[in-house]
Parts: structure tokens; C-alpha cells; sequence
């Protein structure tokens, strides 16, 4: 296998872009990351793209063919991935395992996925067909009905408090606040959301017993990574390589409900370790991480199954500003999901960028972890059954 | 009360309850199953209520919990309650087999439960 590295990375800001389409996301995100390459004359031989949504959304389908044209890179091999809001992680896995083998020397990783074009009731809907169709769907039950579910569990089982998880949200919206890629830019106070009377108004119960500011926003928008050899890799670009040193990926069952634990993530704990293994590294190891927050709640429970804390001292870890940037293990200095957004097929694209800025130390003072040499992410399809973690190490 | 239509199915190999149906046992691969009706009432294991709710709903907001059978099927259902008051992880449920939503016209039956 060859090592893979990461030669061109391109995001565009998240949001809400009604001036756009799908694919006109993907291809302004595809170009950044091509033209941060500067690849040449040299051609793409394959374009893998994360989207969860294309056809139900936009009743459009074939969506990496369509990308492919419009960027004018024929006769490249195109192939959409659908994994649920793991989708632009598994375009990646497909990307980085096309490079390894020897079978492609060129591939674009894209993800994106527009979303507010249809109105929250149906954005709300289309998320939730990832659930079981017959045992859990037809009761109405939401990814934040699954999420407060797990929430009431860990605050029950570990002493989890809402205080931990309005620490994480207010994190996240500050480094959301100085990211001109995120769709929240915005400060919030742990007074304006938990402590004042107008908290109750200010931030309403989603899912009890999440509130508002415990979820990410509904958004569009795309990201786009480009993948070569690493000996390749050190002709072409005048960027420090990023070497994606490992990756896994594991299933869990459907329903929460069959799990024997059900606030053990044991998707997350097997990917990560896979992705250790392969990467020859510990927890201890890494620099940032981007985790796949989509709730507050994900950050403090993927904090623990990554190694990161003992299981139940993640929520503790946050209120004590270990996770902040300059802390312990800064998680989510992008603003993470809550903050950058979470157009479900980008999100797992998206992270890729973030960790590659950070270890080309490209980002500027008040968002640059120090020293940056590991970053890892997490990418969480459906409520834990099918999630991905990649590590990427700067060479 | 009326009949709960959903079915469990046991290992014969290890004795594992599933719900839904795999064609594997999830704990021992197993592939023969005996079927399993619900029986007795069933413990809350896992609850919230739900404001944001999808497509298809006109409900202000929706009390969803998993609850477990005396025999040991898992299912998910719709919680008959105006709040969360009196609500609580470990409590006992009565269920029944009722409408839970409206799809195309027409009633989609499924489980409620009723706090005890």
C-alpha cells in the first residue's frame, strides 16, 4: 500500500446559499481544492462525492457524473457515495484506498449536500429516513430525538449536566465565531442560554433534554480534498504534505434500542482504534480533533470513546477547558458542526480541511493549535451505526 | 386491549431477544429464530419529548420512549402524556396497538404506551 497524502484542500462557506445548486457548491469547493494543488496539466483520474440528500432533496441523483461534467475533468471515474451524514467520510475512505493500492494516482474527494432549500419540517424528515423504517420512522422520532434519548441515559447513568453541555456550545459558537468558513458566527453566554429567565425563550427544548443551542444548524455547502501519492505528492505541491497515516470504520446495530449499552458508541471506539493501529499511534498523540458534533452531546461522548477521556469524564473535561484551543486536546476549533454547520454529505469532507489547515499551520493565531503534528476526526453516520475516524499526521 | 402486532424473534442458539428481525443473531450468528409476542407490560428504558418534529406530524410535540417486555423484546412507541411530569426511566407502561401517525390519508398503526 502506498502512503496517501492530501495535496489540495478547498471549502466554501457554509450556510444558507440559495443562489446556488448542488453541484454548483461541489464544483466552487472541487476547484479551490484543485487549484490549491496546482496540479497541472496533470489529469484527475477519479472524483468520489459524499451526498446523502441529492435525490430526495433535489430529486436529482447521479450527483459525482454531474460534477465531473461541469468541472470538465471527463473521462475520470465518478462515483457518488450515500452513507448518511457518514457519506463524505466514506467518499474519503473510497479516495484514500483508490490512491493506496497503486490504482489511482489523482483522486477528488468531494462532499456537500443543500439542505434549506426545503423547510425545517421536511429537512427534519429526510434526515430521520436513516432510522428504521418499520420499528423506529413511523413514530416520529428525530437524529435530536435519538440524541435526547442518549443524553437523558448519560446524565442518568454518568452525572452528565446540562452546565457540561452548555460549556461545548458556547466553545464551539466562539471558534465558530472566528471561522469566515462557518454558518454560525456568533458569541453566545452561558447566561443568555442557561442561567437568565429569557433562557427559556432564548433556547427552547429541542429534544428533552437538549436544547436549541445543543444542536448544529441545518446548512448547505460542500468541501473538497485532493489525494495523490505521498512520493508524488512532494513534486507537486509547495504545501507541507498531510498524510492521512490511518483511518476505520465500523457498523453498530440500527436501532439504539438492540444495542446492550446504549450509550456505549462502539462504532466510535472500533473505528478510532483501527485508526490508531494503522497510524501506529495512542490517543495521547494526538493534537486536534475534529469530532462529528452534531449535538453537544456527540462531542463529550466521542471525546471519551476516542480515548481522549474515561468514560463519564468528558463532559467534565469541557467544563473544565480541556477542549478548548491551548487546552489538554483542543476539540473542534473550527467551530465544529454546531458552528461550521453540518450540510449532512459535506461534514465529513469539511473536517478533513479543517485538521489539513491545521497541520499545514496555515490558520491564523487565535484558531492554530501550536505544533500541530496529529489531527483526527470523526465522522458519525446514522445515531452511531456506521461511523468514521481518519488520522492524518503532517509529514 | 387491543392485539400488539409486532413480533420478536428469539435465538435458538443463545437465547438473544431481537426487534427488529436479523437474519443472524447479533450475538452468536445463529440462524434459527422462535417468534415471540409481546407479553405482560413493559419497562421505560429510555425517553424524551420532542418539539422539532418531522414531516407528517401536526402534533405540538411527541413523547417517544423504548420500552422493554417481561419476555424481553425491545421496542420503540409513542407515550401517551400531556409532559415529562411523572415520567421516568424504570417506570411500567401498559401498551396498545393504535394510530401513531397519518401517511397518505390513512392511519399507520403502531405502539403506544400509557404510564402506569
Amino acid at each position: 500500500m502506498r502512503d496517501v497524502a492530501i495535496i489540495g484542500v478547498g471549502m466554501i462557506p457554509f450556510g444558507r446559499r440559495d443562489q446556488d445548486t448542488l453541484v454548483d457548491m461541489l464544483a466552487y469547493a472541487s476547484l479551490k481544492a484543485l487549484d490549491d494543488a496546482k496540479l497541472g496539466e496533470k489529469a484527475v483520474d477519479a472524483v468520489y462525492v459524499g451526498n446523502m440528500g441529492g435525490g430526495i432533496l433535489q430529486h436529482q441523483t447521479a450527483i459525482a457524473s454531474a460534477l465531473v461534467d461541469r468541472l470538465s475533468l471527463l473521462p475520470a471515474a465518478a462515483d457518488t457515495v450515500e452513507n448518511g451524514p457518514a457519506s463524505g467520510g466514506s467518499a474519503m475512505k473510497n479516495g484514500v484506498l483508490a490512491v493506496a493500492s497503486g490504482y489511482y494516482d489523482a483522486v477528488l474527494v468531494a462532499g456537500g449536500e443543500k439542505m434549506r432549500e426545503v423547510t425545517g419540517w421536511r429537512a427534519t424528515d429526510f434526515v430521520a429516513t436513516l432510522t428504521h423504517p418499520e420499528v423506529e420512522y413511523h413514530y416520529g422520532i428525530t437524529l435530536p430525538g435519538m440524541a435526547g434519548m442518549f443524553t437523558r441515559l448519560y446524565m442518568e447513568t454518568y452525572g452528565l449536566t446540562r452546565e457540561m453541555l452548555v460549556a461545548i456550545a458556547i466553545k464551539n459558537q466562539a471558534m465558530g465565531a472566528l471561522n469566515p468558513y462557518a454558518h454560525v458566527e456568533m458569541n453566545i453566554t452561558k447566561e443568555g442560554i442557561l442561567d437568565s429567565p429569557h433562557s427559556v425563550v432564548n433556547n427552547p427544548t429541542v429534544a428533552d433534554p437538549l436544547h436549541l443551542y445543543d444542536a448544529c444548524p441545518v446548512s448547505d455547502g460542500a468541501a473538497a480534498v485532493l489525494l495523490c501519492p505521498l512520493d508524488q505528492a512532494k513534486k507537486l505541491t509547495e504545501h507541507v504534505p498531510v498524510v492521512v497515516a490511518g483511518f476505520g470504520q465500523a457498523t453498530d446495530t440500527h436501532t439504539l434500542q438492540e444495542r446492550e449499552d446504549p450509550t456505549d458508541l462502539k462504532s466510535v471506539t472500533l473505528a478510532s482504534q483501527q485508526a490508531y493501529k494503522r497510524a501506529g499511534i495512542e490517543p495521547k498523540d494526538i493534537d486536534v480533533a475534529e469530532l462529528h458534533d452534531a449535538f453537544t452531546i456527540l462531542e463529550v461522548a466521542e471525546s471519551e470513546h476516542v480515548g481522549f477521556f474515561e468514560k463519564g469524564e468528558g463532559g467534565k473535561a469541557a467544563l473544565a477547558g480541556e477542549t478548548k484551543l491551548g487546552g489538554k486536546i483542543p476539540i473542534n476549533v473550527s467551530g465544529g458542526l454546531k458552528a461550521r454547520g453540518h450540510p449532512v454529505g459535506a461534514t465529513g469532507v469539511a473536517q478533513i480541511v479543517d485538521i489539513t489547515w491545521q497541520l499545514r499551520h496555515e490558520l491564523p493565531k487565535g484558531r492554530q493549535v501550536e505544533n500541530a503534528t496529529y489531527g483526527l476526526t470523526v465522522n458519525f453516520g446514522g445515531f452511531g451505526n456506521n461511523v468514521l475516524s481518519f488520522i492524518m499526521k503532517r509529514a | 386491549m387491543s392485539e400488539i402486532k409486532i413480533t420478536g424473534y428469539k435465538c435458538t442458539e443463545c437465547g438473544r431477544v431481537h426487534y427488529p428481525q436479523h437474519e443472524q443473531c447479533l450475538s452468536c450468528k445463529g440462524r434459527d429464530f422462535e417468534p415471540l409476542a409481546p407479553e405482560g407490560d413493559a419497562t421505560l428504558l429510555a425517553y424524551t419529548q420532542i418539539f422539532n418534529l418531522p414531516w407528517g406530524f401536526d402534533e405540538r410535540f411527541l413523547i417517544i420512549g423504548v420500552g422493554m417486555f417481561e419476555n424481553g423484546i425491545k421496542a420503540m412507541g409513542q407515550i401517551k402524556a400531556d409532559s415529562l411530569d411523572g415520567i421516568a426511566t424504570g417506570m411500567k407502561l401498559k401498551p396498545s396497538w393504535e394510530p401513531v401517525r397519518v401517511q397518505y390519508g390513512e392511519p399507520v398503526l403502531g405502539l403506544k404506551y400509557e404510564p402506569v
